[in-house]
């Protein structure tokens, strides 16, 4: 039933492209061809994208003039009930005047921009299904016997069948995963809590340890350092959990590309500001400094007293 | 045929609104601090002076149970300060309030 709800607004939509068109193509007659490219490009971009699709497969299958007769009724059928009583038989009209069109047109048979905007017009929804699938199939150049101008879409959808194409690890893994070793986080009596793998960490991340440190250090809000058997002492109690919730932030910010999200990058210094560098598309963007921000006093205020004084 | 490049499209179309209607600008940093114990402080930082941050803690203060104050720091200007930790709560009263937009809220810590 969802799928009848998403629909039905295509279909309204549809009806008031065509009597836009049929207007144009009455008035303009023999000039139809233009004025009906510029109809559905004016209607919504949204719609675009799928219009073309659509065009594709019609091309690449070529049983345009049957599915046009037969959705053309099951359409006729679909959206008068819907309209109200008072406008139908306007509609009626129109769209007998639009059948009678697309007869002429077809007999012409030479404007293939014409006939493809009434087939989207007519098959919009029954081809949705099928042109996912068939987009893939679809791959060769759909104007090159034609002697009409590739769309802008056409052209969008070769350039990312040749990226497919060229590498196919985008396709199916979408991304390789990262695979880290979870923090070993244990607490040491009770308010200090060890990070034992922490140069491991940073080793596989790549990082300088003083960096990651100084990240979580500002991000936990406390003071900690590392100790002579290279592990991470916090002051408070952290569970695994937490550190590994403040770890993924890190990669995010700091190590994974923010443009290919490749974990494969370098961080630099430059002039005072970080640079994360990709080492997979070569991507450079600066990263937010580690700020601790504002610390509110916790401990005791005569012993912070006493210090400065 | 028309061209989606001669398309005319203002750039600036939506700094011209934020800057109309928005009085917060910059991040505002949710903070949360351990104290002794289990106990934890929540710091709000960053948010605007056009506030009044009294009248934020105040309701703040009522609607979480929890005591609050406003801290004045010489570089990061009014700091609210709130028992416990608050970070949901007061990232949601922030932003259902109209304070600050989700995109401006950045929480720290665990």
């Amino acid at each position: 039933m969802d799928d009848d709800m998403v629909f039905d607004p295509s279909l309204k939509k549809k009806k008031k492209k065509k009597t836009g068109f049929d207007i144009d193509a009455a008035l303009a007659g023999e000039q139809g061809e233009s004025t009906s490219v510029e109809a559905p490009a004016g209607t919504g971009d949204v719609d675009l994208p799928e219009d073309d699709n659509l065009d594709l497969d019609n091309f690449g299958k070529k049983k345009k003039k049957k599915k046009k007769a037969v959705f053309n009724m099951e359409e006729l059928e679909s959206t008068l009930p819907e309209t109200p009583p008072a406008e139908e038989p306007e509609q009626q009209e129109d769209e007998v005047i639009d059948d009678l069109d697309l007869d002429i047109d077809f007999s012409k048979t030479k404007k293939k921009k014409k006939k493809k905007n009434i087939e989207e017009l007519v098959l919009e929804d029954d081809t949705k299904g099928e042109d996912q699938e068939n987009v893939e199939d679809v791959s060769g150049d759909l104007w090159s016997g034609t002697d009409r101008d590739y769309t802008y879409d056409e052209l969008l959808e070769r350039v990312f069948d040749i990226m497919r194409e060229k590498n196919p690890s985008m396709v199916s893994g979408k991304k390789q995963k990262f695979i880290m070793r979870p923090p070993q986080v244990v607490r040491i009596g009770t308010k200090k809590t060890s990070f034992a793998n922490f140069t491991e960490i940073c080793k596989t991340l790549h990082r300088q340890p003083k960096h990651l440190l100084d990240f979580l250090l500002a991000e936990l809000g406390t003071s900690g350092s590392v100790d002579g058997n290279s592990q991470l002492i916090i002051k408070g109690r952290f569970q695994q959990k937490q550190i590994e919730n403040v770890l993924r932030r890190y990669i995010k910010e700091y190590v994974t590309c923010h443009t290919c999200r490749s974990p494969d990058t370098i961080l630099q210094k430059d002039t005072r500001l970080f640079f994360l560098q990709c080492e997979t598309c070569g991507s450079r963007c600066s990263v937010a400094s580690i700020k601790s921000g504002f610390q509110a006093v916790t401990g005791k205020r005569a012993a912070i007293r006493a210090k400065t004084a | 045929m028309s061209i989606q490049n001669l398309n005319t499209f203002d750039p600036f179309a939506d700094a011209i609104k934020s800057s109309e209607d928005d009085v917060q600008d910059g991040l505002v940093h949710v903070r949360i601090q351990q104290r002794n114990g289990r106990k934890t402080l929540t710091t709000v930082q960053g948010l605007s002076s056009e506030y009044d941050l009294k009248k934020i803690v105040r309701a703040c203060k009522k609607e979480f149970a929890c005591n609050g104050t406003v801290v004045e720091h010489p570089e990061y200007g009014e700091v609210l300060q709130l028992q416990g930790d608050q970070r949901e709560n007061i990232c949601q009263w922030l932003t259902k309030s109209g304070l600050v937009k989700p995109e401006q809220l950045k929480v720290h810590g665990f």
